[in-house]
């Protein structure tokens, strides 16, 4: 299979009053064909930065810098200009569901209406095509075409957010980034929706960049993982690699320990003490030493590599460099 | 351990929401919406009790009647041997000091232009406790330690916005503790914080009420941390308790088709489930509490329902012993999940 | 603090908000400096005093139209530098330097002064041609203490201006100038020779204006009186006068704007802040409380809301005496009404706010959930609506004083452009009369609309709690 996204040292900075945020810091992955790859990590840790970093659009203050490179089926999106991205990226390849996306339908106007105007902003086509074109995809993500004349407060969360992935899925795109698709809904919602996402990707032979901080959650969904922290790549592993065995990146295995297990009773949980760093002026040396529980000297000075442990995954931790 | 703090019975709020006025010229019925429809329980002292349940189920409404921040339509709650349903200003005011809330959305559970001092300080001026100012604060400090917010000065002159959502959830949970209360009633506290620090709060609530002897009631749609942080559980399924029992036996031995499906949908961390499709015990979405199913109100989503679950009057709580109680007809028939 | 810097980061960036903070700043340093920066110190207590404006010429333009004109017409001014010597007689002369650049004389010159008793007291002028005119010479009798003394040389002179023409003048053509009324100061600032009373050239330069006290003769037997003559100055009654010339009941049009300045910004700032006050709890009770009581308030409200101001303003500031305080009151009475329905629809979504629930689970009264929770998120939006209702106000008290029925004892914009259409200065083409007072109203209404807006557009996001 080929890849057919990569991301190279792909840095954003949000350029605030205070000084440059830097979101992400040097990330590069890449993603094949139908793969799903998850983006775990702490709130603030640069997850939806990612998402909207390979759609170009960041918002206001912030900027992809130089250097940075997002290679879709084999062309650099970075150098070209917003017209290009809106005509033959933005949904037409990628499209996004956004983080609260379900929240942020107006109350106002009906379903169906919004569904149009979303695809209006990506591609002009008559009404009547245009609505047979909802339709089929409210089918697709189990909704009644009816739900096309409905206001969003009088559907259930998980209703509003098959619309949301219904929208998203329009164009045919070859990839599709859930952002928190299920954070705001319930365990038996959120696992419909998962369903839901594996049969699409199915029917639509899909590739998912899946956002949540859950772990648990990522276990079910993604086949590889990447595991972030702090604007960069922590780890990087396939799914047997992160939850098969114990994961290498401390903060990894500290995630890990903090989910709380359905089937098995545990007097206390670990937990992680402290909070993300500041990223406008990130610890030196590696970003996670002021939480770790097993560092070195080195942690302190040096920034830890990503380098390749084994096949396919990657850590960056001076602890794993021999 | 045995003795009860808090007794609800057969509690009950129906919502009627005005017509407007459009409405009412289109002859529009009043709906009854059945956000809570007959429920009882209690909580023994010291105890951690959870309330379990999909979006809509009712269980905030719950909390908030427990609360006394909505009337009930009928029901009532006895909160230490007494009846405190309906009371007068001052009997509320005695019982909201002590029973206290903590509620889900950490953000906006306070108000954004109070410093964390005044926030803090606001339950010990409208219950006029602990005599002057420089007393209060004293409490406050005290307070802001045993959420181990350290050190709790720098923390006094900072806004809510100042802080991280773990360390909100900890002034909340400080707001609460400063009137000494009994009793806290916990809406989803921890389901809008990140998963790192999730279990740091878990971990810091349950000192807490280790160290006060404090009772929780725990409001939650998810299993996984149940079982970490109560003690009893009761599952609520549009209104109503239909399985309730201690936190081990519910989750290890669930009886009832609703939590095998709530069970069932808790993700796990766990490798190779990824191409796996999973069969889910359930179908459908939670109908609306105003137009409730007839008969077992669960049938329709059930897989196991027949047309007797339909038609039979409503099952009450059974007991299947070892303190487990469940509200399904067809108990015996039900394949135990693996 | 940071808070305040980074409204003002954002409040920078906006250009009109900051025209309107300007302007409000130089209105407020104008008020406070007011006694230094007009000219009549008391035009705000004696607007109506005919005796204060007494030595102003009537209807006069801006001095600033000689820019315009090509005769310059002779401004108003103040003489008041002066030297005092005493002659060997022992009467005292007091000199005056006035330097004439001007093409049409002044209308006249007045004497000003205070003293007691009896003073004998003569007056010339030397010209820069070195002709001196014996302008008159009188003795006032019996003056009281301290008694303000005015003599117009108009008046005073015409006999000594017309024999000063005599000088220069044929026989046959000063029969002429008698019958025609020729100006005394036109002769004074005129070239003196044959004709020049036809065909006036001005003399421009340097003029000596002298003020001689004769020591008065002792009655026998008696000691020589004492002459208290004090503070003496001439003040020249020009065509011109003042930064926004003058009225037709001779009223400095400059002073009067500025002086109306305070009660602009004092009608303003009242009544929004107490209206805006009023309305902003109104609205978050009936929010608050919902139910019965918001219907209840609904109801006074729709009244309040739907009465027309305007008439009613008018109706009660004919059966009121017409105090600047009533009118204040009755704006208040009729705009508490604007900012509730806003704020009711805010109040209402607040209300919702889990730290208003969590408030309540604590077991805090209502007036403490309305006032220390509800009502502070609401400042940012007060201000902006305070903002937006100054000028308003402001117009209103215009309106009903353009109506005439002002307050009387202070002086309002409204008020000179009552006087102003009363005094038909449209007909009669007195511009300076009506433009300026209704270009401060627009002003000062645009500064604080600016400012509203601007106010609005940065505070009201932060409504959002997060
Ligand atoms: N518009 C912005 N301006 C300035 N900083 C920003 C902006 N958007 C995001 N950031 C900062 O960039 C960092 C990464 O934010 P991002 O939204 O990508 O995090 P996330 O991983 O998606 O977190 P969450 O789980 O809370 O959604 C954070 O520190 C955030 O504060
Ligand atoms: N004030 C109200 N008026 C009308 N209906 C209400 C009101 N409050 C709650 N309801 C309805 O009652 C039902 C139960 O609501 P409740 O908030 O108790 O559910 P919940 O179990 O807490 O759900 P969630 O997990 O989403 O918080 C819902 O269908 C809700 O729409
Ligand atoms: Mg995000
Ligand atoms: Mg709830």
């Amino acid at each position: 299979m080929e890849n057919l996204l990569e991301v190279k040292n792909l840095r954003l900075y949000y350029h605030t009053s205070k000084g440059a945020v830097k979101a992400l810091d040097d990330v590069s992955f890449s993603l094949k064909e139908g793969e799903t790859l998850g983006l775990v990590g702490e709130s603030g840790c640069g997850k939806t930065t990612t998402g909207v970093a390979l759609l170009k659009m960041p918002s206001p203050p912030g900027r992809i810098e130089k250097g940075s490179q997002i290679i879709i089926d084999g062309t650099d999106i970075v150098p070209l200009s917003d017209k290009e991205i809106r005509k033959n990226i933005r949904w037409e390849k990628i499209s996004m569901v956004f983080q609260g996306a379900m929240n942020c339908l107006t109350p106002v106007y009906t379903i169906g209406r919004q569904m149009l105007e979303t695809l209006n902003e990506h591609r002009m086509m008559e009404e009547k095509q245009a609505v047979e074109l909802i339709k089929e995809y409210l089918g697709h993500v189990g909704l009644p075409p009816e739900v096309m004349n409905r206001y969003p407060h009088e559907l259930s969360g998980g209703m509003k957010q098959r619309v949301v992935i219904a929208s998203a899925l329009f164009l045919k795109p070859r990839l599709v980034i859930l952002d928190e698709p299920t954070t705001a809904l319930d365990v038996i919602v959120q696992a419909q929706i998962i369903n839901l996402l594996k049969e699409l990707k199915k029917t639509f032979n899909l590739s998912f960049i899946f956002i949540t901080h859950d772990l648990a959650l990522e276990a079910e969904v993604s086949d590889r993982i990447c595991v972030m922290y702090a604007g960069k790549i922590a780890e990087l592993g396939t799914n047997a690699q992160i939850y098969g065995k114990e994961p290498l990146h401390p903060y990894t295995q500290k995630l890990l320990q903090a989910t709380p297990l359905l089937h098995k009773k545990v007097d206390t949980l670990a937990f992680i003490p402290g909070t993300p760093p500041d990223l406008i002026n990130p610890p030196t040396g590696c970003r996670f030493n002021p939480r770790c529980h097993c560092t070195m000297e080195k942690c302190f000075t040096e920034e830890p590599p990503l380098i390749e442990v084994e096949p396919g995954h990657q850590v960056a931790c001076w602890r794993c460099v021999k | 351990m045995s003795e009860v703090l808090l007794e609800v019975k057969n509690l009950k709020k129906h919502f009627v929401p005005h017509l407007t006025l459009a409405q009412t010229l289109a002859g529009g019925k009043k709906r009854v919406i059945k956000a809570v429809d007959g429920v009882s329980f209690s909580i023994m002292k010291g105890e951690i009790f959870g309330l379990i349940g999909e979006s809509g189920s009712g269980k905030t409404t719950t909390g908030k009647l427990i609360m006394k921040l909505i009337e009930p339509t009928s029901g009532t709650i006895t909160f230490d041997g007494e009846d405190v349903t309906f009371t007068n200003k001052a009997k509320t005011q005695e019982y909201r000091r002590k029973v206290q809330m903590i509620f889900q959305d950490p953000y906006a559970s306070m108000n954004p232009r109070f410093k964390i001092r005044d926030v803090l300080l606001e339950p010990l001026i409208i219950h006029k406790m602990h005599g002057n100012r420089a007393e209060q604060i004293e409490r406050v400090l005290k307070a802001l330690t045993e959420v181990k917010l350290t050190p709790p000065e720098e923390f006094l002159v900072r806004y809510p916005h100042m802080l991280s959502g773990g360390q909100r959830q900890r002034t909340a949970t400080a707001r609460t503790l400063i009137l000494n209360p009994k009793m806290l009633v916990a809406d989803e506290p921890v389901s809008m914080i990140d998963l790192s620090t999730r279990a740091e709060i878990l971990h810091m609530m349950k000192e807490v009420q280790r160290d006060l002897g404090l009772t929780y009631l725990y409001i939650t749609h998810d299993l996984s941390t149940a079982r970490y942080f109560t003690d009893r559980i009761a599952v609520m399924y549009l209104g109503r308790i239909v399985e309730m029992g201690p936190a081990d036996e519910i989750i290890d031995n669930p009886i009832h088709p609703y939590t095998q499906a709530l069970i069932a949908a808790v993700p796990e961390p766990q490798a190779g489930k990824v191409d796996i499709i999973k069969k889910l015990p359930i179908s459908g979405e939670i109908p609306s509490p105003a137009n409730i199913p007839s008969g077992c109100r669960f049938h329709t989503r059930c897989p196991y329902a027949t047309e007797a679950c339909a038609n039979n009057p409503e099952p009450e709580l059974m007991d299947a012993g070892n303190g487990h109680f469940h509200a399904c007809a067809r108990w015996k028939e039900i394949p135990k999940a693996q | 603090m940071s808070q305040f810097m980074e409204f003002w980061n954002e409040f920078k960036r906006d250009k009109s908000g900051l025209v309107g903070l300007g302007i409000l700043i130089l209105c407020i340093l104008l008020v406070v400096f007011e006694p230094l920066i007009i000219p009549y110190k008391e035009a705000g207590t004696k607007w109506r005093s005919i005796e204060y404006w007494q030595d102003n010429s009537q209807s006069a333009p801006p001095v600033w139209t000689n820019l315009f004109t090509k005769t310059k017409q002779a401004a108003s001014a103040d003489l008041r530098d002066f030297s005092k010597t005493v002659d060997a007689d022992g009467n005292t002369i007091y000199q005056f330097h006035y330097n004439y650049q001007y093409d049409l004389a002044p209308y006249d010159l007045i004497i000003r002064a205070v003293g007691t008793g009896t003073i004998p007291l003569t007056v010339s002028v030397m010209r820069p041609d070195k002709q001196v005119i014996e302008l008159f010479s009188t003795s006032l009798y019996n003056l009281s203490e301290n008694e303000p003394i005015r003599i117009s040389i108009l008046n005073s002179s015409r006999d000594s201006a017309l024999s000063f023409v005599r000088e220069f003048e044929s026989e046959e053509n000063f029969g002429n100038i008698q019958t025609m009324s020729a100006g005394v100061t036109e002769i004074i600032f005129s070239e003196a020779k044959p004709g020049f009373v036809q065909n006036q050239i001005p003399l421009k330069g340097n003029y000596i204006f002298e003020i001689k006290v004769s020591q008065p003769i002792a009655e026998e037997g008696q000691e020589i009186p004492k002459v208290y003559f004090e503070e003496p100055h001439i003040s020249v009654v020009g065509r011109v006068s003042g930064l926004l010339g003058t009225d037709n009941s001779k009223r400095d049009i400059f002073s009067g704007i500025i002086a109306g300045l305070k009660w602009a910004l004092l009608i303003g700032f009242f009544t929004s802040i107490i209206s805006v006050f009023v309305g902003v709890i109104y609205g978050i009770i009936t929010a608050y409380f919902g139910g019965k009581v918001d219907s209840a308030m609904m109801f006074f409200w729709d009244y309040f809301i739907s009465l027309p101001v305007l008439p009613i303003l008018i109706v009660a500031a004919a059966i009121f005496k017409p105090s600047i305080w009533t009118l204040v009151g009755v704006l208040i009475v009729f705009s508490w009404a604007g900012s509730v329905k806003t704020v009711r629809s805010i109040a209402l979504q607040i209300k919702e706010e889990t730290f208003v629930e969590a408030a309540r689970a604590l077991g805090a009264s209502h007036g403490r959930i309305i006032f220390r929770h509800m009502a502070p998120i609401l400042i940012p939006y007060s201000f902006a609506s305070m903002a937006l209702a100054v000028p308003g106000a402001i117009i209103y008290e215009s309106t009903v004083s353009l109506l005439g029925l002002g307050d009387t004892t202070v002086v309002t914009w409204g008020q000179i452009l009552n006087d102003a259409y009363q005094g038909q200065a449209m007909l009669t083409g007195l511009w300076w009369w009506i433009i300026p007072p209704g270009l401060a109203i627009a002003i000062i209404g645009m500064t604080f609309a600016f400012l509203g807006f601007a106010l609005d557009r940065i505070l009201h996001p932060k409504l959002q709690t997060r």
